[in-house]
């Protein structure tokens, strides 16, 4: 198995380069931004926006994390995307040298499973020396809220990465656009699902005459979230894990010499 | 008298694909042999191959491998075979070392130094990915792959179709003096029957499906008066059509 977890590492020996420019242009970016949000242009901006527009400072900060969190993303999004592996491995036709291995289908599947978490784990340590960085030069946010928004954000794409995988051994090699495109409308519907009355709400008013106002904000939503709701996402990301994995077990066993 | 092992035992194997139907075969291959399993284009070689392999579920039947179900315990069997197939299925950007560290922590005999020698002995770069090697040197790659991890059996699905002769006669060698140590033995497919007829010491021929013919090759040509295995399987062709 450790075998294939090293492959798939060569999978990606390639995206090396691209991820170390991405991590550096986050930190450039997140540093210009926060130094702009207190002395600079952003600051004069939040400003104006707070005399004129009746924001208020929560408002202001809440946008400024929003911001930063965005940021902080892009650095774990670049390893998130584990369908480069499934398409290096389809377009090869490695199922044919994985299925003669000593390496049981659980196994095989489980080193998929390993990799995703060993990219995360490379993409949440790189964020926590960013978030260390950044909590250094700013009072919009404290470690901890970077630590929170960055279990949330990692949380929230290994729940991602874990619907690629059993897409892909429910399509099978090749579709991967397919597999990216499931991934992102069952999360979408599984987000709406459970936010169903302010959805419904948002949905309502934009329908509406717009006379009522409305108290959803969804940066705020977010935010708030992240904030409170990062332990709850963490849990749905090992659970959706585990039961991705079982039913990739039970697909490639059903699909075998196939996947 | 010592009795014969079976490093393969097909007992009575169906596959139904519903355009095509490995149909209730059987065959053994005697330990220390090179078993030729001939067969036209979509017979069912690779199939069969696959269900020894147990890549594929069979639908009825039972294989053995070294004496053991391969239902069983398929994983840990797949330790003494080497596979070679018809395509590569290593990534393009690998090169051979690449391939080295993949293997020795998948393989628990994975021998670096004899595959680095079968590298050397093939003119194979190591460092050169192998998306730019030709049909052969892949073909090669994938043999000194097949060789490295101290198997006893090695499975070949059509490993010198598309070759030069020159390269063929070279694998034909390599294949003969793997079968001089006692417990190896190789099953090898194929549709160019002269390879098979130069080291095959049983043959087994397989068509639409279903077994036509197997047994000892030299008895084979003995009671046919064809007299080459290329004219055995036409005639066996031609007396279904």
């Amino acid at each position: 198995m450790k075998g294939l977890i090293i492959k798939d590492l060569m999978c990606l020996r390639k995206r090396r380069i691209t991820y170390i420019y991405i991590v550096v242009v986050v930190l450039v970016v997140s540093i210009m931004f926060v130094l702009s949000a207190r002395f600079g242009n952003i600051a004069l901006a939040q400003r104006s926006m707070m005399t004129e527009n009746g924001v208020t400072d929560i408002d202001v900060k809440n946008l400024s994390a929003f911001v930063l969190s965005l940021f902080m993303t892009l650095s774990l999004a670049m390893v998130g995307d584990v369908t480069a592996i499934f398409w290096a491995d389809g377009k090869a036709g490695f199922q044919n040298v994985s299925a003669i291995m000593p390496v049981s289908i659980e196994k095989r599947v489980l080193s998929k499973y390993i990799t995703i978490s060993m990219f995360f784990g490379i993409g949440v340590t790189t964020d926590l020396l960013l978030a260390f960085v950044i909590s250094m030069l700013t009072d919009i946010l404290t470690f901890g809220t970077i630590l929170k928004i960055i279990i949330t954000m990692a949380s929230a794409l290994f729940i991602y990465g874990a619907f690629i995988c059993l897409y892909m051994f429910v399509f099978g090699y090749g579709k991967e656009s397919f597999a990216q495109f499931s991934s992102i409308m069952t999360i979408i519907v599984a987000l709406v699902l459970f936010n169903f009355s302010k959805v419904k709400r948002v949905f309502v008013y934009s329908f509406s005459d717009k006379t009522e106002v409305i108290d959803v904000n969804p940066i705020e939503l977010i935010m708030e979230a992240i904030k409170d709701h990062y332990l709850m996402v963490l849990i749905s990301a090992i659970v959706t894990g585990v039961l991705s994995y079982v039913l990739s077990v039970f697909i490639a066993k059903r699909k075998r010499g196939l996947v | 008298m010592e009795e014969i092992k079976n490093v393969i035992e097909i007992k009575n194997v169906s596959k139904d694909y519903g355009d095509f139907k490995l149909d209730n075969i059987s065959f053994c291959v005697p330990e220390g042999s090179i078993c030729g399993f001939i067969g036209q284009n979509g017979a069912g070689k690779t199939t069969t191959i696959k269900a020894v392999l147990d890549v594929i579920d069979i639908d009825e039947g039972e294989i053995f491998v070294f004496g053991q179900n391969i239902k069983k315990d398929s994983a840990r069997l797949r330790e003494d075979i080497g596979v070679v197939f018809d395509e590569m299925g290593f990534h393009d950007f690998m090169t051979g070392k690449d391939i080295n560290i993949m293997m020795k922590n998948i393989y628990k005999n994975w021998d670096e130094n004899v595959f680095f020698d079968f590298l050397k002995r093939f003119s194979l770069p190591s460092k050169k990915p192998c998306g730019d090697f030709s049909r052969g040197m892949r073909m090669k790659l994938q043999i000194a792959v097949a060789m490295s991890h101290n198997a006893k059996l090695l499975i070949m699905d059509e490993p010198t179709s598309g070759l030069d002769p020159i390269v063929r006669n070279e694998i034909i060698q390599i294949f003969g003096e793997y079968v001089t140590k006692k417990d190896h033995s190789i099953l090898l497919s194929s549709h160019i029957t002269g390879d098979i007829e130069k080291i095959a010491d049983e043959v087994v021929f397989i068509d639409g499906g279903k077994i036509v013919l197997s047994g000892n090759k030299d008895e084979i040509l003995k009671t046919h008066e064809e007299g080459k295995l290329e004219d055995i399987m036409l005639f066996y062709i031609n007396r279904k059509n």
